[in-house]
């Protein structure tokens, strides 16, 4: 808060650096929301423990069948898979913070300071990166303690978990256009069905030539499945090219499409 | 206190308990949670059925399909579903001071409970119907005539009394909404997933099949299994050594759970 005071008083009138300005003040409002998350347990419980628990799981029950249909670990599959979810699950518990500082007044504040109307925003990426590389982290840990392993140097296991970090913006900022335009409480709930679609319709529960042949097109072409299959290939071998981009593609496509209604959403919500 | 309100007229207890539970049904198709209920249901439904169905299917199963096999477990899944939601109104009413307000007025004791408990009936029962009509167009059938299948519904609904009752004081007692109902996912999962009703005891790791055989979800899946029958004869008869261990849970969460209700409900906030 000092800082944030500090920063304030610098920027009395027109800053002659205003980049330099932006930039410290992010570091301050993202440490604040860090900060935030850091000090709610159900973070913990929606990064990790969910997670964990649902990997433990998923090797329990289907590792033995997958292992055998296809040859290789299943591990390679359901660890993607989990830190993907784990991604997804912790940015709607995030959007939900942005309504909550909506209607609590801090968002307007915050528009009544003198500071960068970009640092908001930026902060909020900033706290959403370090978080998915935190999970990410973890629920490679886990996989790490059940079994699996890097074939492919330190390279791959840089990009492998790149991957679900790059996916993670993505989603936060299609979770953040919604709850701008959907202040609703429902929402988390509304948002599970769709996590347990995409988790369940993914080259990372069940190999894709399991799923019935009208559905597989979708299932093999979805955001989730090319990451996973990007993963896969950066952690045990196999294609890695192809599966990135098209993984890639839907990121940055899912960030430009709501790049502007967030923008526009966070003045709304920051000035009514 | 007890002078005042004694020069009115008091409601009757069944006019109180109408009055409890309209609070809460009324407002579920305005505030979406009947739309959620059905969403929730039909994507577990296509979730677990779609995915898993080549993977699973196999001689082992003993069963005609996997849509047979798998549909005990989707009732189940909806109606633990169901009691989240119980779990998250109770907690919001506890929080928001309800209760509190509750207990001043002329009310019995836990009079907001049983209301609470009959709005949770009325989501179990949506989401049976939900279930059914899902596993109704995946293939699932009942093959051992009307007797059994009612006994279906009503065995499905009674766990659905225990686990409502669990989750009412779960979220009374936590006061924290979101909270509680998250945290409520991680058993439904692990039982769920855990559980015979998934696939066929023999696959899962020999030092966790006395655990999934016993739980309580791998038990009540055998006897709704048993109660729904199957075209071809791999599923067991309905004898008693099937139904008891079921009731024999379901009993034992509502035995277990109803003393802390009380003390829960006693305490004043």
């Amino acid at each position: 808060m000092a800082v944030l005071a500090d920063a304030t008083l610098g920027a009395k009138g027109h800053s002659p650096k205003p980049l330099r300005d932006l930039l410290s003040e992010t570091v301050v409002l993202t440490w604040r929301l860090l900060l935030g998350s850091a000090r709610t347990p159900m973070t913990l419980v929606h990064g990790v423990l969910l997670p964990a628990s649902f990997l433990l799981t998923l090797k329990v029950v289907f590792g033995d069948s997958i292992t055998t249909l296809t040859g290789q670990n299943s591990l390679y599959r359901s660890v993607a898979l989990v830190a993907l979810i784990s991604a997804m699950a912790g940015s709607s518990t995030g959007m939900v913070g942005i309504n909550t500082e909506r209607h609590g007044g801090f968002l307007a504040r915050l528009w009544a300071l003198p500071i960068h109307r970009a640092a908001g925003l930026l902060a909020r990426v900033g706290a959403e990166t370090v978080r998915l590389l935190f999970t990410t982290l973890v629920i490679l840990g886990a996989g790490l303690v059940l079994g699996f392993r890097f074939h492919r140097g330190v390279g791959g296991a840089l990009l492998w978990v790149a991957v679900p970090v790059i996916f993670g913006v993505a989603f936060a900022a299609l979770a953040t256009a919604v709850a701008l335009y959907w202040p609703k409480a429902v929402m988390v709930e509304a948002t599970q069905p769709v996590i347990v679609l995409g988790a369940t319709f993914c080259t990372g529960f069940v190999p894709l030539d399991m799923y019935p042949d009208w559905v597989q097109p979708v299932v093999g072409n979805q955001p989730m499945s090319l990451a996973v299959d990007a993963m896969r290939g950066l952690s045990v071998g196999g294609p890695v090219w192809s599966p990135m981009m098209g993984c890639l593609l839907w990121c940055a496509a899912i960030f430009l499409v709501c790049l502007w209604p967030i923008i526009v959403g966070y003045r709304r919500a920051s000035t009514s | 206190m007890i002078s005042l309100t004694a020069t009115r007229t008091s409601p009757s207890g069944i006019r109180q308990w109408r009055v409890l539970t309209m609070r809460l049904i009324a407002p579920t198709l305005r505030n979406g949670e009947v739309a959620v209920g059905v969403a929730v249901t039909v994507a577990v439904t296509v979730s677990l059925y779609i995915p898993l169905n080549r993977l699973m299917d196999g001689p082992d199963l003993k069963m005609s399909s996997y849509a047979q096999f798998l549909v005990p477990l989707i009732v189940l899944q909806a109606i633990s579903f169901a009691s989240i939601s119980t779990a998250f109104r109770a907690a919001t009413d506890s929080v928001q001071g309800i209760n509190r307000r509750f207990q001043s007025l002329p009310i019995p004791l836990l009079m907001p409970l049983a209301a609470r408990i009959t709005a949770s009936f009325y989501r179990c029962a949506l989401g049976l119907v939900v279930a059914l009509a899902c596993g109704y167009v995946i293939g699932f059938r009942f093959h051992r005539g009307s007797v059994c299948a009612a006994a279906f519904c009503l065995l499905a609904l009674f766990a659905g009394l225990a686990l409502a009752l669990l989750g009412d004081t779960l979220g009374t007692k936590s006061r924290d909404p979101a909270a509680t109902a998250q945290w409520l996912l991680l058993p439904q999962l692990i039982f769920g997933f855990l559980s015979v009703g998934i696939q066929p005891l023999q696959r899962f790791p020999d030092w966790l099949q006395p655990i999934v055989q016993n739980q309580p979800i791998s038990r009540l899946v055998d006897a709704l299994r048993a109660l729904a029958g199957d075209s071809g004869d791999g599923v067991a008869p309905v004898t008693w050594s099937v139904i008891a261990p079921a009731l024999a849970w379901v009993v034992g969460i509502m035995a277990l759970t109803l003393p802390w209700t009380f003390v829960v409900y006693r305490r004043r906030v």
